[in-house]
């Protein structure tokens, strides 16, 4: 340093005894410090375990996938399955199913989903939420993938039905990102050097990684429903098994206009004895037959998570718990005979000082510390049947006859006739239909179905009266996270935002 | 079960009562002996009959041993005999002399009588050189080793005294006059005036250069400090009401830049020593209690207490910052002295503790001499000091009829529209209402008490130092909210007869109970609308004015005092330091140190707390927790110490062997059969866990110093540390750390030494390199955890979830520091003056590389080339300017012009995008972006900002519109003091002042724009309806008033948001009067006090804010406390 100079008699002084001292306290500090280093070692927390030996056993093994079950029906996972953050609700509030009660405030995030007003280009951008926790997920089934596939310790049945698990899982997240986003990056490794680069997929190319996971995963996955031990069979359909992935197979097919491919997928599920449709009012109970896979809920004193936020108390819609109502869209399209929208069926309604709010009451249990009768669906049947009768009118082998008497299936539970379509385009008019009334408020299916069949401008141009907005095709799709593009040079934003 | 096996009011009451009894036995043992002897001893050897004297008196004797040995056995027999008659009976016979002062006798050869007796006379030369015997005592007659006894007429020092305060002077010049120095005493001149024996008695020297700092394993006095250290006494503390140390040293240190985070008792507070070196990890001090490492951050309980506030960004890896600030368990009047240290020199032996600077707290001790005790009673009153001017009813309403006229729309009426959320001025609220809110919520007037209790005495071997404490402060909420703490304090030292083996053991306790609400009403009380209906029905209930519907139309905020956080927490610190002479020079000591601090939590949030609608669905709750930290240390020591010719010489080599611990869990229940039994655990239906905590730290350094002063003239300071840390991973574990540093009295030098101006100069210099290891636990492992917010487990399994992306490879940040002195005294060091300058370079900065969420998790950690420097520049000036027989007044100031300066950050715009949007090369790294706001635009009434070319825009882009730089780092900041005495009259006034900018959003403060409404909190500052948009052509502040949220502007006020929040702040006043001496003996008072204390009294201040310290609307501002105190002295 410069200033050292200054005082050169100071420095001189000093030299003769330094020399000795220093080097005998370096002699002593490094005799000391040997035995110390061992001394300040510490075990990972009590409360975690390290990675490289999570996959060295089964128990542990399993535990991610159950954990990743676990978060995907808890409150704390605010994008995806759950609550006023679920793909049910975000997507419902974007479509023209559910209407956002006035008194929530402007600045929250489901506001700007309601009023497709996501914003893409400030720091304080929307759209984002399911993104971010999608990728969670998919990092944790691709570490699962590579370090189940590299572990040699686990029992070879557990670590395929794994293996199968983290697949289709994977697969799954990326069915949602891509509906929701178009292209996305195809993160399939846990290296982050290679993710943090990656530029987004076509549409195609994440549908062909799909497709190639769940093939996988059929291949793995059990076909019986098993418990956490991975070993028992258990009536429990809390844990994907081969009809799982074949069920989101054939959604995929449909989702990539393979019809053939789709019905021969969900032919399978519908021939498979283990599976009927069930009463309208026991279709989401907890294993019910129509169930392909469920998720069961974790929160204390809750049923399911849709059921708590749909589900209005006496007082109406508030800000908080219960910010949404049923559009008047989707209660208009009900046929007048169909038993779906009698109250107490899966329509409810509340009246508060004259007006009366109408939500769906699919699951119908919001009270707290009930006895849990209810799981959250993500896959059914009645799904099946939708998707076979769409194939087969695109296409498929069992044509126009086979589409009509899947369809009077689906009605014919509903309490309605036979259908009145013929052919081919009053048909998918009429099944695109039919799915609106059965699946509504179900992870975003309307919302998918007008954007894959190209209805909608049409749709929102009509919903955008009730929400006091004007729609622009752009807002199809949501915003990719600013902070994502800055962090990521190869990613580029939808257009529009 | 677990919970009760955590929660151990019974093991902390023997704690306790163990505390106390061994305080009360010390007091026993320490009463003054008697005067009188009873003595029977037959041809005993006179060293025991003088420890027998000893036992009985405690008086001390100090002899030679040599001496002692060849003296005659004692035969005696008395009793109850006066200690000197029994003495001179003793040493009648004897070849030794004793003489007593204050408590010590000494005992030392009569001179002989073969020696010549010389008169004085210049005739008489040459002399006959005689031997001389010195001992060398302070004017508690206790013994002084190393006292430099100099020939004044060479210049030359010929003796340092050893063992018991002795020296022999060989063949000396019976006439010669000698110069007894001792560092920190006032030198004195003798004349040997042929006696063989002296005794010399040496008072404490009155300069501040003498008094004795405590460093970091050393004591120095300033005179030869070679490190940047500030001292603050406890007296200084004592005068400020505070609840927290920390507070009592705002504005006094030079380089310590302290914030208080909130008005609310218990609060988080921010201290920064020169400067913020980290840009993303810990930059906290470290503290020392005593010795032992307290923590600068508590654990986050990941519930409620959020209104405690963080004291600066979390530091141990947690995702949330913990809240309050751990000092609040320290009580601020057991606190004898607090030393920040500053610069490597400093701080360096610390290593990788203290790359911020540390902060040594020292606890009250014992003084050797009669019992004192010492009660101080204070009592007073505190409030919020300053409010905003908000709207009354009649100016907010008619903002938002103009905002519906604005947009065209008509004022909704809850007749017709039921729906109509507007409650305000839709006919469902009295609208003829006006209430100050501020006045309701935040205006109550808190009770401040402090009774402090000390008991203090000791002899020569035994001293001891007993406190306890009861100190409450009221909240200013209008609800019963306290903060209550217990204390007991005690500090015992002890020593062998034989001086050579040291004892002490000091211990603090601290049983704090913090009643809050779960919410600051700050924020809420400002914001909620001026005719927002009465909190309460006729009937007592919460008013929640409710909807036609029956739900709420009104977020009552005296809903949120039904939601209370208790928190209760048990801090013990405990240290002993034993220590043995091997050798006169040579000392092996060690420390042994241990601290427990265990919080429980009860979060209690009944229903009736929640709107009437939510009520069933929410239901009551319960909130537990249950936090233990722990840290024991380990310091063995060797010191050796010598005076050699050249100079003094202190050798230090010693090793620290360092583990904390911290564990909590945390516990949900629901379903209680009432809302009395919710801090029951038991009584819930249902008990979720919450999440659990765990972190264990291992620390390992081995280090040493030497310090050499030559002729005190020349101080050499070399400081050497190996640590090993836990937080790294194996091939970063271990790191050296070292500082030299030289200073230099100019003042001794021959061409300064007799000028009568300049009475002292130093010119100090330092360079070394401390490092941080605050980047939190565990955090270059590859961990996969349970995840939170399970509370049924999935098919009754347990899950597991990865952490995080995990770096093995991350290493220390390291924090090089120059630092530079000018220490110059004029005037017989009546005027002070210290010039400091540092400049500290932080490099390796570890910081989350921010990657895209697509990697699954949003950073990693890395250690980035960057390089953040800091430098300070500080003056403390310190003036007697008055020193009469009656009246004194004296003044002391400090000013630090702080500087902070982001250096290097290679590829800061291309590898990490998310620090271009905060960092700036060449600016401080608190910089703030920010859009500049162009204000209203004439014709339309909104606001305009200017793009990135400067063009005016209605919707600047938020990221690259930013163009303009704000530094909210204080330009300078410090303190004037100023101390009057006259006759038993004592005068403190304490000025804090700042030069900074801060934020203070006028036009949205609550991320409303004016006019804009929610029906939660819209009330805007009545600044706002004097200069705002109505028609085009106007010039206004502030744009057109609208109900709604999709207008324009949907950005932030930007650059127009901060404004200058400069501040000079009376932050303490202390007024006291002690009534003369002769007025109370009658009553057998030492001493009788009365006093009148300040805290934050006034501030002059351009800032529009509550407060220009906290700043912000969302907690409340630091308190002015007034109190009334009486002390009395027994």
């Amino acid at each position: 340093m410069k200033l050292n100079n200054k005082f050169p008699s100071a420095t001189v002084h000093f030299t003769p005894y330094s020399g000795i001292w220093v080097r005998s306290f370096i002699l002593i500090l490094a005799i000391s410090v040997n035995g110390c280093k061992k001394m300040a070692t510490v075990p990972p927390p009590i409360t975690s375990i390290s990675g490289d030996n999570v996959y060295q056993t089964d128990a542990t093994a399993i535990s991610v996938l159950t954990g990743l079950y676990s978060i995907m029906a808890s409150t704390s996972n605010s994008g995806g399955s759950n609550g006023t953050g679920s793909v049910s609700f975000l997507c419902g509030l974007s479509a023209d199913e559910l209407t956002l009660f006035s008194g929530v405030s402007g600045t929250l995030a489901s506001t700007a989903y309601y009023k497709n007003a996501l914003v893409g280009n400030t720091t304080t951008s929307t759209g984002g939420e399911i993104w971010n926790k999608s990728y969670v997920f998919i990092y944790t089934c691709n570490d699962a993938i590579s370090r189940i596939s590299n572990s040699t310790a686990l029992t070879p049945a557990v670590k395929q039905q794994l293996l199968g698990e983290a697949k289709f899982m994977r697969a799954f997240f990326y069915f949602y990102l891509t509906n929701l986003y178009g292209n996305v990056p195809l993160a399939i490794s846990n290296d982050y050097t290679i993710n943090s680069t990656l530029p987004r997929s076509s549409s195609t190319q994440v549908y062909q990684q799909i497709i190639a996971d769940l093939k996988d995963a059929q291949n793995l996955l059990s076909v019986n429903y098993l418990d956490a031990s991975l070993l028992k069979v258990t009536t429990e359909k809390v844990r994907p098994t081969k009809w799982a992935a074949t069920a989101l197979l054939a959604r995929v097919y449909l989702y990539t206009n393979d019809p053939v491919d789709a019905e021969t997928q969900a032919s399978t599920i519908i021939n498979n004895a283990a599976y009927s449709l069930a009463t309208l009012n026991s279709v989401f109970k907890l294993n019910s037959s129509e169930a392909i896979w469920q998720l069961q809920p974790v929160v204390a004193g809750h049923n399911t998570e849709d059921g708590w936020t749909f589900i209005l108390p006496s007082g109406g819609p508030n800000s908080s718990t219960n910010p949404v109502y049923l559009t008047s869209n989707i209660l208009g399209a009900f046929e007048a005979a169909d038993q779906r929208k009698v109250i107490g069926n899966w329509i409810n309604s509340v009246t508060v000082t004259g007006t009366t709010y109408y939500y769906p009451f699919k699951y119908k249990s919001a009270t707290l510390n009930a006895s849990v009768s209810e799981y959250q669906m993500v896959l059914r049947l009645a799904e099946q049947y939708l998707i076979r009768a769409e194939a087969s009118a695109q296409g498929g082998s069992r044509g126009i006859s086979g589409a009509i008497a899947d369809l009077n299936v689906i009605r014919s539970r509903a309490g309605l006739g036979a259908t009145t379509a013929t052919d081919k385009a009053s048909l998918l008019t009429a099944i695109a239909h039919e799915r609106q009334t059965e699946l509504f408020t179900e992870w975003g299916d309307r919302w998918f179905d007008t954007k894959r069949t190209g209805t909608v401008d049409a749709v929102m141009n009509v919903a955008a009266i009730g929400k006091g907005i004007t729609w622009n095709s752009y807002q199809q799709l949501y915003p990719i996270p600013l902070a994502d593009i800055q962090k990521d040079p190869n990613l580029t934003q939808n257009t529009g935002y | 079960m677990q919970f009760t096996a955590l929660y151990t009011p019974k093991l902390l009451a023997m704690k306790l009562t163990a505390i106390l009894l061994l305080g009360a036995c010390l007091t026993t043992s320490a009463r003054t002996a008697s005067q009188t002897i009873t003595l029977k001893a037959s041809r005993q050897p006179l060293e025991k009959v003088l420890q027998d004297i000893t036992r009985q008196t405690g008086y001390e004797f100090l002899y030679h041993p040599g001496d002692v040995k060849q003296a005659s056995p004692v035969t005696i027999e008395v009793s109850n005999l006066q200690l000197t008659q029994a003495l001179d009976l003793i040493f009648r016979d004897q070849p030794l002399r004793y003489e007593i002062s204050n408590r010590t006798i000494v005992v030392s050869p009569k001179v002989p009588v073969n020696q010549p007796l010389v008169t004085t006379g210049a005739d008489l030369a040459p002399l006959v050189n005689i031997d001389v015997t010195i001992t060398v005592l302070n004017t508690d007659g206790q013994p002084l080793e190393g006292a430099t006894i100099i020939n004044k007429q060479t210049s030359k020092a010929i003796g340092i005294t050893g063992l018991q305060g002795r020296t022999v002077l060989k063949a000396i010049d019976p006439n010669v006059i000698l110069e007894v120095s001792f560092t920190g005493y006032m030198s004195q001149e003798i004349k040997i005036n042929n006696r063989g024996s002296l005794i010399v008695r040496l008072t404490v020297s009155t300069s501040e250069l003498d008094e004795v700092q405590i460093g970091a394993y050393s004591k120095i006095t300033k005179r030869f400090q070679t490190g940047n250290v500030t001292t603050v006494k406890g007296e200084d503390i004592a005068k400020q009401p505070v609840g927290n140390p920390l507070l009592a040293l705002e504005g006094q240190v030079a380089g310590l830049f302290v914030t208080q985070n909130t008005g609310v008792a218990g609060g988080g507070v921010t201290v920064r020593i020169e400067g913020q070196n980290s840009i993303r990890n810990g930059n906290d001090p470290l503290y020392v209690i005593d010795g032992v490492p307290y923590s600068s951050q508590l654990v986050s309980t990941g519930m409620g207490g959020g209104i405690l506030g963080n004291s600066g960004a979390a530091n141990n890896g947690q995702t949330s910052g913990g809240v309050g600030s751990p000092l609040s368990y320290i009580n601020p009047s057991d606190i004898d002295r607090i030393e920040v240290l500053k610069d490597a020199d400093a701080t360096a032996i610390y290593g990788s503790l203290a790359a911020n600077g540390a902060i040594l707290i020292t606890t009250k001790r014992g003084k050797s001499g009669l019992t004192k005790i010492d009660i101080n009673v204070q009592q007073g009153w505190e409030q919020v000091a300053h409010k905003l001017d908000m709207m009354n009813t009649q100016q907010y309403l008619s903002m938002r009829r103009e905002a519906f006229r604005n947009d065209n729309l008509a004022i909704p009426s809850i007749v017709t529209t039921p729906t109509s959320t507007d409650y305000d001025i839709n006919g469902l609220w009295d609208s003829t209402r006006n209430t100050d809110w501020q006045k309701v919520l935040i205006g109550n007037t808190g009770q401040y008490s402090n009774v402090n209790l000390g008991i203090s005495g000791g002899n020569s071997l035994v001293q001891f130092n007993i406190g306890g404490t009861y100190h409450k402060e009221n909240s200013v909420f209008p609800s019963d909210f306290s903060d209550q703490k217990l204390g007991a304090h005690f500090s015992v030292n002890s020593q062998s007869a034989n001086k050579k083996f040291n004892m002490q053991l000091t211990g603090n306790y601290l049983a704090d109970n913090n009643q809050l609400p779960t919410t600051d009403l700050t924020n809420v009380a400002i914001f909620t609308p001026p005719d927002a209906p009465p909190l309460y029905n006729t009937d007592g209930t919460v008013n929640w004015a409710p909807r036609p519907s029956g739900n709420a139309s009104f977020s009552n905020p005296v809903a949120l005092y039904l939601q209370t956080y208790q928190s209760k927490t048990n801090n013990l610190l405990c240290n002993s330091i034993l220590s043995y002479h091997l050798l006169p020079e040579l000392e092996v000591r060690s420390s042994f140190g241990y601290t427990h601090m265990q919080t429980n939590i009860i979060q209690e949030l009944p229903f009736n707390s929640q709107r009437p609608e939510n009520q069933a669905s929410v239901g009551s709750i319960g909130q537990y927790a249950y936090n233990t930290a722990e840290t024991w240390i380990i310091e063995p020591q060797i010191s050796y110490k010598k005076n050699i010719k050249l100079g003094r010489l202190d050798v230090l080599i010693g090793a620290t062997i360092n583990q904390q611990g911290y564990n909590g869990q945390q516990f949900t229940g629901q379903g209680y059969v009432s809302n009395l039994v919710l801090g029951d655990i038991n009584s819930a239906a249902t008990v979720t866990k919450a999440g659990a905590y765990y972190y264990l730290y291992k620390y390992n350094a081995a280090f040493g110093r030497i310090n050499f002063i030559r002729s005190d003239k020349y101080v050499f300071d070399f400081t050497l540390r190996q640590d090993v840390s836990s937080r790294f991973g194996p091939s970063a574990q271990k790191h050296n750390f070292g500082s030299g540093a030289i200073g230099w009295i100019f003042s001794q030098e021959k061409f300064v030494k007799n000028s009568k101006f300049l009475s002292f100069g130093k010119i100090r210099i330092s360079y070394g390199t401390t490092g941080s290891d605050q980047v939190g636990d565990y955090s270059f492992l590859n961990l996969y955890a349970a995840p939170n917010g399970i509370g049924v487990p999935y098919q009754g399994a347990g899950g597991l979830a990865p952490r995080g992306l995990s770096n093995p490879y991350i290493a220390w940040e390291e924090n090089k520091k120059l630092s530079t002195g000018l220490n110059l005294g004029f005037l017989k060091d009546r005027i002070l003056l210290d010039i400091n300058y540092s400049i500290n370079s932080c490099s390796n900065q570890l910081l989350p590389l921010m990657l895209p969420a697509i990697t699954g998790f949003g950073s990693i950690n890395e250690n980035f080339p960057a390089t953040v420097q800091n430098t300070s520049l500080e003056f403390v000036l310190n003036t007697s300017n008055i020193k009469g027989k009656s009246f004194d007044w004296s003044t002391n100031v400090n000013l630090t012009m702080p500087r902070n300066k982001l250096v290097s950050f290679p590829n800061l715009s291309l590898a990490s995008a998310a620090y271009s949007s905060t960092l700036v090369i060449g600016q401080p790294v608190s910089i703030i972006k920010a859009i500049h706001f162009l204000g209203v635009n004439p014709a339309t009434g909104l606001y305009m900002a200017a793009d990135i070319h400067g063009n005016p825009t209605f919707t600047p882009n938020g990221v690259t519109d930013k163009t303009v730089l704000i530094n909210t780092l204080p330009t300078f900041y410090g303190g004037f003091g100023n101390k009057f005495t006259y006759k038993g009259f004592q005068l403190d006034l304490f000025f804090q002042f700042v030069k900074q900018i801060g934020y203070f959003n006028l036009f949205a403060p609550n991320s409303y724009y004016a006019g804009q409404f929610s029906s939660v909190a819209s009330n805007q500052m009545t600044g706002v309806a004097n200069s705002h948009w109505q028609k085009p052509g106007d010039i206004a502040s502030f744009e057109r008033y609208t109900t709604s949220f999709s207008i324009p502007p949907a950005f932030p006020p930007g650059d127009a948001g901060y404004a200058d929040a400069s501040y000079i702040r009376l932050k303490n006043l202390s007024f006291s009067y002690t009534l003369p001496a002769k007025w109370i003996s009658g009553l057998h008072m030492e001493n009788f006090r009365v006093y009148i204390q300040a805290q934050n009294l006034f501030t002059i201040t351009k800032y529009k804010g509550l407060d220009p310290e906290n700043q912000g609307v969302n907690s409340l501002p630091p308190l002015r406390v007034v109190t009334l105190g009486l002390q009395i002295g027994l």
